[in-house]
């Protein structure tokens, strides 16, 4: 990196070079006091130039241990950090099983499947099931739904709530310690109170709300999932510029993996399909498109098999690929069972 | 380190390792000025000569086709990423001082390449592995799952042992844009310039997954500044190759060209910067992955 780079003023430049000083090295390890007296400057001008140097150069940082680069964290690390990491269970244990847990945060998980498969009941499960109680094994946390399409009904969540809410306490009602002291948190009001809402009518909007996130998480600590419902679905219509959309959307996914990083959560897109015409045939994938899809970590497809709704995992470096079979019920997100087949309308 | 003392009557100079081209001319003007103030009697002959090694200090080294070939049969190494059929393709494995690119579609297993060769890299002893996270798919788990693999005749504690010895060469730094990468290249430059090396702390691979995933955000548009910055950042790339023997691996994604057949992202542009160029393509439903070379400095399309 070149003096040319440093935000200082072009005659400060100008001296600099003039008087020899043209790579950051020959700048490191100068003193202000030096330096004033080879570009006859003032003593303040000279220290206020040393001090826009980037931090790596400064002569404290040569001798400063052997970091080969400041913030990079070693595998050895990374791995005894995830080990201890929970992940949001989706209600269904054999989904569970094939996504290694759950959700995993720090990851960015797409979820994509045809409409009625059960995107948005997930999106509600999940939005639920980051709020119970570490004493049940959750993480409780807060969400943040941000919704584009409108189909986030209340009352839908409140009957997800209010079965969370009852399974846990079934499962958990040897413990009687545990349920006395989560008394309050265990009502389906204060899991609605949790879930932060966001209504999105246009795609500048749904860019808006993502980078006012990162200020909003700074002053909300515990929000460990953050749902978009139907990321794609401002972004297929009325688009006219396909290669500003690209760059849009790329912009869009960056930024939330660097959320998804900086503030511990899950992030959780929910994807609609289209039709691809390939090798003669027409075939289902996920909106958006090629470049759309190296925005997530993992990627689930949901899709019909015969009656009975199933989960794939379609992308994930560290998941292997499977299916596993799950229903919706009154409930909300379960494990399959014979009852809950497909309806067909007449 | 340098710092340019004004010659007073013999053009004497300290001068730093890597000098500034652009400059050198005002640096040599200067210097011939005061020679011609200062020793009045000399002719314009033994001036210029007294300037000439000066000058020839402030760029690089001319090098000879014998003293280039010493170099790269002694300092570049081939880093074998652990996949037989890559090395085979490759003619050893990964160059070091070269950069090489993966291309494939969507989970076509260009992430697995990498956390392998990571792992395969960190295991034999080669140095230090620097990953550059852009979409949070490093795994340590799906390393360390690796490592078990690679590792199966050990048992208990020497498993454990080496799980911990490879898992901490290889470091992870998560960047999400382009100027980030910038930062950090140059950053990586500084340190390895002043850095002491003793052999086991010393990079050798730096993977990039995916550059393309920062250059689509500032690709396209109407002004050519994304372009800038991808051609500046493959040229940093190759330098901290050339220069420090570390070899650099990146992946890029596939976009929809004409008639819908998919091409290499990151346009023209891009292709003429790395110096191989590898595409995998998964068969749907198997395991199996398919390499191919798009690009090779030495060997021949397959």
């Amino acid at each position: 990196m070149e003096i040319a780079n440093l935000p200082i003023s072009p005659s400060q430049r100008a001296k600099l070079l003039s008087a020899g000083y043209t790579t950051l090295t020959s700048l490191s390890a100068v003193s202000p006091f030096q330096l004033a007296r080879d570009l006859n400057i003032a003593l303040q001008e000279a220290s206020d130039i040393l001090k826009v140097m980037p931090e790596f150069t400064r002569s404290e940082s040569l001798h400063g241990g052997n970091a080969i680069l400041k913030g990079a964290q070693t595998a050895w690390d990374m791995l005894s950090e995830e080990q201890m990491q929970k992940h949001i269970t989706t209600g269904c244990e054999n989904l569970d099983t094939i996504l290694g847990g759950g959700i995993h945060c720090k990851e960015v998980t797409e979820v994509g499947g045809v409409p009625g498969i059960g995107k948005t009941q997930l999106g509600i499960q999940l939005a639920v099931n980051v709020q119970i109680p570490v004493e049940y094994g959750g993480l409780h946390g807060k969400a943040v739904y941000i919704d584009t399409e409108g189909s986030f009904m209340v009352e839908r969540a409140h009957q997800i709530a209010e079965g969370c809410i009852m399974d846990m306490l079934d499962k958990f009602r040897h413990h009687q310690k545990v349920i006395l002291a989560c008394q309050e948190q265990m009502q389906p009001n204060s899991f609605l109170a949790n879930i932060f809402y966001f209504r999105i009518c246009s795609y500048t909007e749904q860019i808006a709300v993502i980078n006012y996130l990162g200020k909003f998480l700074a002053e909300q600590k515990d929000v460990k999932i953050i749902i978009i419902d139907s990321v794609t679905f401002h972004f297929r219509q009325d688009f006219d510029d396909l290669a500003r959309r690209t760059r849009v959307l790329s912009g869009m996914s960056l930024e939330l993996m660097k959320l998804a990083k900086t503030y511990n959560l899950a992030v959780v897109l929910l994807n609609q399909v289209t039709t691809k015409f390939t090798e003669g045939s027409f075939q289902l994938t996920l909106a958006l498109g090629d470049s759309w899809s190296h925005a997530c970590t993992n990627r689930v497809i949901l899709y019909w098999n015969g009656n009975d709704r199933h989960a794939y995992i379609d992308k994930s470096p560290s998941l292997r690929s499977a299916s596993a079979p799950f229903s919706v019920t009154s409930k909300g997100i379960r494990n399959a069972t014979s009852q809950c087949k497909r309806v067909r309308m007449m | 380190m340098a710092e340019f003392n004004e010659p007073r009557s013999k053009a004497t100079a300290s001068v730093s390792s890597s000098g500034n081209p652009t400059s050198f001319l005002s640096r040599a003007s200067k210097c011939a000025k005061t020679l011609e103030e200062g020793n009045r009697s000399l002719s314009d002959d033994a001036g210029f000569a007294q300037v000439q090694p000066m000058m020839e200090d402030w760029h690089q080294p001319w090098l000879n086709g014998v003293e280039l070939l010493e170099d790269s049969n002694r300092n570049k190494h081939f880093l074998p990423t652990g996949y037989e059929g890559i090395d085979v393709l490759l003619g050893g494995g990964l160059c070091e001082g070269q950069l090489t690119e993966i291309v494939g579609s969507s989970s076509s297993g260009k992430t697995q390449v990498c956390l392998y060769s990571a792992a395969h890299v960190a295991d034999k002893h080669f140095g230090v592995v620097m990953f550059l996270d852009t979409c949070n798919s490093f795994s340590p788990k799906r390393i360390a799952c690796m490592v078990d693999q690679l590792s199966s005749s050990f048992s208990g504690e020497a498993k454990e042992r080496r799980l911990k010895r490879i898992m901490s060469n290889i470091f992870c730094h998560s960047i999400f844009d382009i100027f980030a990468l910038l930062d950090v290249l140059h950053q990586l430059e500084f340190n390895l310039k002043h850095q002491v090396t003793s052999g086991h702390t010393k990079i050798c691979l730096l993977i990039i997954d995916s550059i393309s995933s920062l250059l689509t955000p500032v690709l396209g548009g109407k002004g050519s500044e994304g372009r800038l910055l991808m051609v500046s950042a493959g040229i940093i790339l190759k330098k901290l190759a050339n220069e420090h023997n570390v070899s650099v691996l990146v992946t890029n994604h596939m976009v929809g060209g004409e008639g819908g057949i998919l091409k290499p992202a990151l346009g023209e542009s891009w292709k003429s910067i790395p110096h191989v160029r590898l595409q995998l393509t998964h068969d749907q439903g198997s395991n199996i992955c398919n390499v191919s070379i798009l690009k090779h400095t030495f060997m021949n399309h397959q």
